[in-house]
């Protein structure tokens, strides 16, 4: 997180590309007639795709379109089960995921696979099977040193992981399969975890590799920054190529009704600019005062923490993981001691009453990762639907729980929202992550809550289903819910939030009505920079 | 995929979850899995100079060839069905008892101590029943023990129930070479007979006792518990996902301390039978790793109350049959051992096989 | 999701089952063999390689199939103490026609005797223990007897006066026979005292030889011992100091320090049982046979001991191969007890009963009997 904050926002900063006609590079990847099949699923069919040299290509697609076994192929790790891979002209079989980084092949994961006490050299050193002396991390610092200046990553070898903001973790991912020899990068929705100016730094990395003469592959939701990097765009819909075209040959909205095979209703309008429904406001449901907690690690993860939420009002909380958001929504919803401070829940004072007791008062939890918390994958889909109303009527009788009540609960809960599944005896685990989520959300405000703790709603979600999860909280809210919703996701907050209120390092940096909000001044705070107009918005 | 324990991001082989594995692939897998481990331990007996075939009929023979064979066969179950039910149901929480032996053992301890001292004089109406609830008892505490430890203290109760293992069986000796001793047995080791009102019905003239009934209906009750109520559930929730048992405002802890009482009851029941049903005295080497074998019996059984019957059934049949490599066909002593590890290594192997695959993974 | 999976394992195993049910009805068709042989089979407790007690009864059982070249032997090894194993072994013997049975280790006394119950037409010898029956009798030898001598051997080796004793359980067979022993040591040596490490087992030879080598630690200079395994000889042979072995003869297992062995002769016990049962004249009894009677017998001093002690001790073997000296002599008073009470008056030999429920050590034995 260094100099490219700073830096003016996406919209006044061009990009430096200089797209030209892909057909005129030589292939880096040529995939051809891939197909994949896990039991019944046909994941790939018959799939086509290519990227060049020095080019940037977009792959976007619903959740479950096949984007991530086509990559997974491309990495070796599974075998298709037709078709061929031919990396710089060269046809390859891979046989293990060493094969395909042995051919310069790089993937940059959600999850980075870096250990946080280690420096930046410790962890490309560690990757190396030949080291285990001391003095090779010299080495290798210097050359990091060299590769970082030579792309543009800002990355100082000696800097302990732990000490770097999520964007610099991943800039050392890509620096470390740079030094590894990649020259083919695929990148899996990169953006997902970073601040608005850390994309745009991204990005412009992205581009700057291209022009190095890199071959680019960007796994992507976010369709505006698909147009914005691109110079192809491939659209993948149930295991199809069903596009490739360019930014400029299209535009955001004919990508979506591609992707999802319809038309969405405001999937690319600005919701911000829309009026909200006006809704009757009630008196304060949520009120913390003062509230402080601790974190994993046992730091301070939260520091004198000032909120209310009334009924019918949505609080978006904007910021960077890991500024206390998720110990915001488990201090609320009992799952984590509060230190100092009080919450009150609809006059109630409900500081660290147990869960089960503040799920009592009427409130629901769509947690931050829904299989760790929410949902058990394990079990089947009548199991996860009847958690929170297992121990009442009509699901019990005494200590037993009535199998047909439960089937029926479970049943209407999937028909009322449009959950799809082979039936409610499937593991949860095999649904996917929309599907899940739809579930979760359905379980969750099921009960009429007159308060919604929800951490990343649509995170991993496709289109289809983001726009049913934000369907249902606008009617919680009309229905007059309160919603503490966490989002790092700017969009979504804009789209449902009355106020933004923007968390960093464990406080409120200032809370902002949605309708004067302003992207590049949310920005801002994420990073932890107050400027003068944050101050001045705070008192709004 | 993320690897930030151990940080290398080289390659290695995993095994992956495999999401649901088919009903067919089980059912192949496991034919398979014998079959391959008949057929490792034919080379074997082939080697040894012995026709495979014969022996595995003999073993047959052995197991299921008479009604004698058939009812040790169930003997034996007992207290394997008994314990390694324990076992399961704290599986299931992901709870690892592996104390089951020192519960089995207190649960002797106890139900003989109110067989010779407690209600010497009782009818079996009421010496029976009192018997069967020292025994669950006994295991129970028992069991309690590492249960608290991790739920007060986050003691790894792997370590602490296997530890307690050593002090109930080194108790239960000191019990029978002291202060329990038998006085009319010229000094060797065993306490007094139980009265016989104390003992548990045998089936006819066979040595089949009560015991298996217990195991049965044990059987039954825990599926019935697990399937059917409000706190099976919870126990399938809080193994599954503790996170998710938390979120949804369950007793964690309580049921901690409830699941491994009823873990060590069940094995308490066992030790109370194999004394009540069998030996009808406490004596050294009440049991010969029943506590151990019922990880087996629950693992393989996948945890289930019917697969633990199923999988108790096999175990005593190979150890029944097991008896006539020697006896009859003048085997070593180590082929029968070796033919049913042969058999439970590959059963577990292709276990592992129809629920994980093997992946070669970065990082 | 569990039970499917559960069920398929279940059509997998009765599948499997099915095969192998079917092909051993077939077989069994076929082996229908015209006689019987006289069939006598064997429980053992240990291995039979461990030269030790169970070598010694599979030394018997050899012995016999010679003496009987008609006849057909079995046997199981590592057959565990605890009722429900023990007796199920012991009813399969008799379940298979077997018509004599020898169960070797005193934890097979009651299954021995619950099986008898139900096979009143099988003979049953258990070894070492007390409870008989019409078609159970019990076997044992007066092994006192050759410790006794052993224990003189050893008192005139020892020189520290320090002579260590690895025992299994604090029961009357392994008491008598330390008393016996060392009843032998302070006959020719007064200054001398026997110390006792109690292991709790039977078989164990890791545990025997760790008891030893701390009886070693200890300043002792002879080891004797009442287990199943030469692990105690195999401490004393790498300490390069004594030892005295116990079942068979262990100087093969450590000929630099074994003296001498007591040693168990069952094949002429055995045969004799097994001609009275073929004979139709074998009445149940409890036979405790002694040095003369052949049962028991001491392995040859070892050619490094000094030429008078070899002497003296084939002196005092004959005595008790003739029946001049036996176990009645060796508990004789005057007793004294460890703490210096007379317990066997002057002149007067112990009984039987005394004998076999002993539960107090002799002056001279360092060590307690847990109670």
């Amino acid at each position: 997180m260094s100099q490219h904050l700073i830096t003016s926002s996406p919209s006044s900063s061009p990009i430096t590309s200089s797209p030209q006609h892909p057909s005129t590079h030589r292939p880096a990847i040529a995939m051809r007639d891939i197909s994949k099949r896990f039991g019944t699923v046909i994941a790939n069919d018959r799939i086509t795709f290519d990227a060049s040299w020095g080019e940037v290509h977009a792959l976007v697609g619903e959740n479950g379109a096949g984007k991530s076994t086509l990559m997974s192929i491309l990495a070796g790790l599974y075998r298709p089960d037709s078709g061929a891979v031919e990396i710089d002209g060269q046809p390859v079989h891979f046989r293990s995921p060493r094969d395909a980084i042995g051919h310069g092949i790089g993937m940059v994961y959600q999850h980075f696979m870096l250990v946080e006490p280690f420096s930046v050299a410790e962890n490309v050193v560690l990757g190396e099977r030949r080291s285990g002396v001391n003095l090779e991390t010299a080495r290798v610092a210097r050359e990091l040193t060299a590769l970082s200046e030579k792309y543009a990553l800002g990355v100082d070898p000696q800097a302990k992981i732990w000490q770097l903001s999520v964007g610099e973790q991943q800039r050392v991912e890509i620096l470390r399969l740079l030094y590894l020899g990649a020259r083919i990068l695929v990148f899996d929705e990169p953006t997902a975890v970073l601040t608005p100016q850390e994309t745009h730094g991204l990005l412009r990395n992205l581009r700057g590799m291209a022009g190095q003469g890199f071959s680019v592959v960007f796994i992507s939701h976010k369709l505006d920054e698909v147009q914005e990097v691109a110079d192809r765009i491939s659209v993948l819909r149930r295991g199809q190529i069903v596009a490739t075209t360019t930014p400029a040959a299209t535009d955001r909205r004919t990508l979506a009704r591609m992707m999802v095979g319809r038309e969405l209703a405001d999937f690319v309008a600005r919701p911000a600019d829309e009026p909200r429904a006006e809704v009757d406001r009630g008196g304060a449901m949520l009120e913390l005062r003062g509230l402080s907690a601790l974190g994993e690690k046992g730091l301070p993860a939260l520091r004198e923490i000032d909120l209310e939420i009334r009924s019918g009002e949505t609080l978006g909380i904007a910021g960077v993981a890991g500024n206390g958001q998720r110990e915001l929504a488990e201090t609320v919803t009992g799952l984590r001691p509060v230190t100092a401070g009080t919450v009150r829940i609809d006059g109630k004072a409900m500081t660290n009453r147990p869960a089960a007791e503040i799920t009592r008062a009427g409130v629901a939890h769509i947690p931050e990762d829904r299989l760790a918390t929410g949902l058990i994958g394990g079990m089947d889909l009548s199991a996860n639907a009847i958690l929170r109303d297992y121990g009442q009527p009509p699901l019990c009788h005494g200590p037993f729980l009535l199998t047909r009540a439960v089937s029926a609960f479970t049943d209407r809960l999937l028909t009322a929202n449009d959950v799809k599944a082979p039936g409610r005896w499937t593991k949860l685990r095999t649904l996917s992550g929309g599907n899940q989520q739809k579930l979760l959300l359905g379980r969750e405000l099921a009960g009429e809550p007159r308060l919604i703790v929800a951490v990343h709603p649509t995170r991993g979600v496709d289109v289809g289903a983001t726009e049913a999860i934000h369907d249902a909280l606008r009617a919680q809210r009309a229905r007059g819910a309160a919603t503490l919703l966490i989002s790092e996701d700017l969009d979504e907050l804009l789209a449902l939030a009355d106020r933004i209120a923007v968390l960093f390092a464990g406080r409120i940096m200032g809370t902002i009505p949605t309708a004067s909000a302003d992207r590049e001044q949310i920005g801002l705070m994420m990073a932890g920079i107050e400027s003068r107009e944050a101050e001045v918005v705070m008192d709004v | 995929m993320s690897n930030r324990l151990t940080g290398s991001p080289a390659h290695r082989l995993r095994l992956e979850r495999v999401p649901s594995p088919s009903r067919g692939a089980t059912a192949l897998v496991t034919v398979l899995s014998f079959a391959l481990a008949l057929l490792a331990g034919g080379i074997v007996l082939a080697l040894a100079g012995e026709n495979p075939i014969a022996v595995y009929l003999a073993m047959v023979k052995g197991a299921f060839g008479d009604r004698n064979g058939v009812a040790e066969v169930l003997v034996k179950t007992t207290p394997l069905l008994l314990t390694g039910l324990g076992v399961a149901v704290a599986f299931r929480m992901q709870l690892w008892n592996i104390g089951a032996e020192g519960q089995l053992y207190w649960g002797a301890i106890f139900a003989t101590g109110v067989g010779l001292f407690v209600l010497p004089a009782a009818p079996g109406w009421v010496l029976v029943p009192a018997m069967i609830a020292a025994g669950l008892l006994g295991g129970g505490l028992w069991g309690l023990i590492p249960g608290a430890l991790r739920a007060w203290f986050g003691a790894s109760e792997i370590i602490t129930s296997l530890m307690l293992n050593y002090v109930a069986i080194l108790f239960s000796e000191y019990l029978v070479h002291g202060p329990w001793r038998d006085p009319g047995a010229f000094g060797f080791p065993g306490t007094p007979p139980l009265p016989a009102a104390g003992w548990l019905p045998n089936l006819g003239t066979t040595r089949i006792h009560l015991g298996l009934l217990f195991g049965l209906i044990a059987a039954l009750l825990l599926w019935i518990m697990l399937r059917r109520t409000r706190w099976g559930y919870e126990i399938g929730v809080m193994g599954e996902n503790p996170r998710a048992a938390l979120y949804a405002g369950m007793p964690t802890k309580r049921t901690i301390l409830l699941v491994m009482a009823l873990s060590g009851a069940l094995a308490g029941l066992a030790g109370m039978s194999e004394v009540a049903g069998i030996g009808h005295q406490l004596q050294r080497n009440l049991s010969p790793g029943y506590g151990y074998a019922a990880i087996i019996v629950a693992w393989l059984g996948r945890l289930h109350p019917f697969g633990a019957v199923l999988v108790a059934f096999l175990l005593a049949a190979l150890t029944v049959g097991g008896d006539q490599l020697q006896m009859n066909l003048g085997l070593p002593a180590a082929i029968a051992p070796m033919l049913q590890g042969a058999i439970l290594f590959f059963l577990l192997g292709g276990e592992v096989l129809t629920r994980y695959r093997l992946t070669r993974v970065i990082g | 999701m569990i039970r499917r999976s559960l069920f398929a394992v279940l059509a997998g195993l009765v599948l499997t089952g099915g095969i192998v049910t079917s092909l051993a009805g077939v077989a069994a068709q076929d082996a229908t063999p015209a006689a019987e042989p006289f069939k006598v089979g064997f429980v053992y407790v240990g291995p039979v390689g461990d030269l030790g007690w169970t070598y010694a009864h599979d030394q018997g059982r050899l012995a016999l199939e010679e003496g009987f070249p008609g006849i057909e032997t079995g046997f199981q090894e590592n057959v565990p103490e605890n009722p429900a194993d023990a007796e199920r072994v012991i009813r399969q013997f008799a379940q298979d026609g077997f018509d004599v049975i020898f169960t070797t280790s005193f934890g097979y006394m009651d299954p021995t005797i619950n099986v008898a119950q139900d096979f009143p037409d099988t003979t049953f010898i258990h070894i070492s223990g007390f409870k008989t029956a019409d078609n159970v009798g019990t076997g044992f030898g007066k092994i006192e007897e050759p410790r006794f001598v052993s224990g003189q051997v050893a008192g005139a080796m020892t020189e520290t006066n320090q002579i260590g004793y690895v025992a299994a359980f604090p029961i009357p067979e392994v008491i008598r026979g330390i008393n016996a022993f060392t009843l032998g040591v302070r006959e020719v040596n007064p200054e001398a005292t026997v110390q006792v490490v109690w292991t709790n087992t039977w078989f164990d030879p890791a545990k025997e030889r760790a008891a030893a080598e701390a009886l070693l630690d200890g300043g002792a200079d002879v080891i004797a011992q009442h287990q199943d395994t030469a692990g105690p000889q195999q401490a004393a042979e790498d300490r390069g100091l004594y030892s005295v072995g116990y079942n068979a003869d262990m100087a093969s297992l450590a000929p630099d320090a074994v003296l001498t062995s007591a040693i168990w002769n069952w094949g002429p016990f055995y045969s004799d049982v097994v001609q009275q049962v073929m004979d139709g004249a074998w009445e149940s009894s409890q036979y405790w046979g002694s040095w003369q009677d052949g049962v028991v017998d001491m392995a040859p001093v070892a050619e490094f001991v000094p030429e008078e002690i070899r002497a003296a001790a084939a002196e005092e073997v004959a005595r008790f191969k003739s029946g001049e000296e036996t176990i009645y002599t060796i508990f004789t008073g005057p007793l004294l007890d460890q703490s210096g009470e007379e317990r066997v008056a002057a002149g007067q030999a112990m009984t039987d009963e005394e004998l076999l429920s002993m539960d107090w050590f002799v002056e001279g034995v360092d060590g307690d009997i847990p109670t």
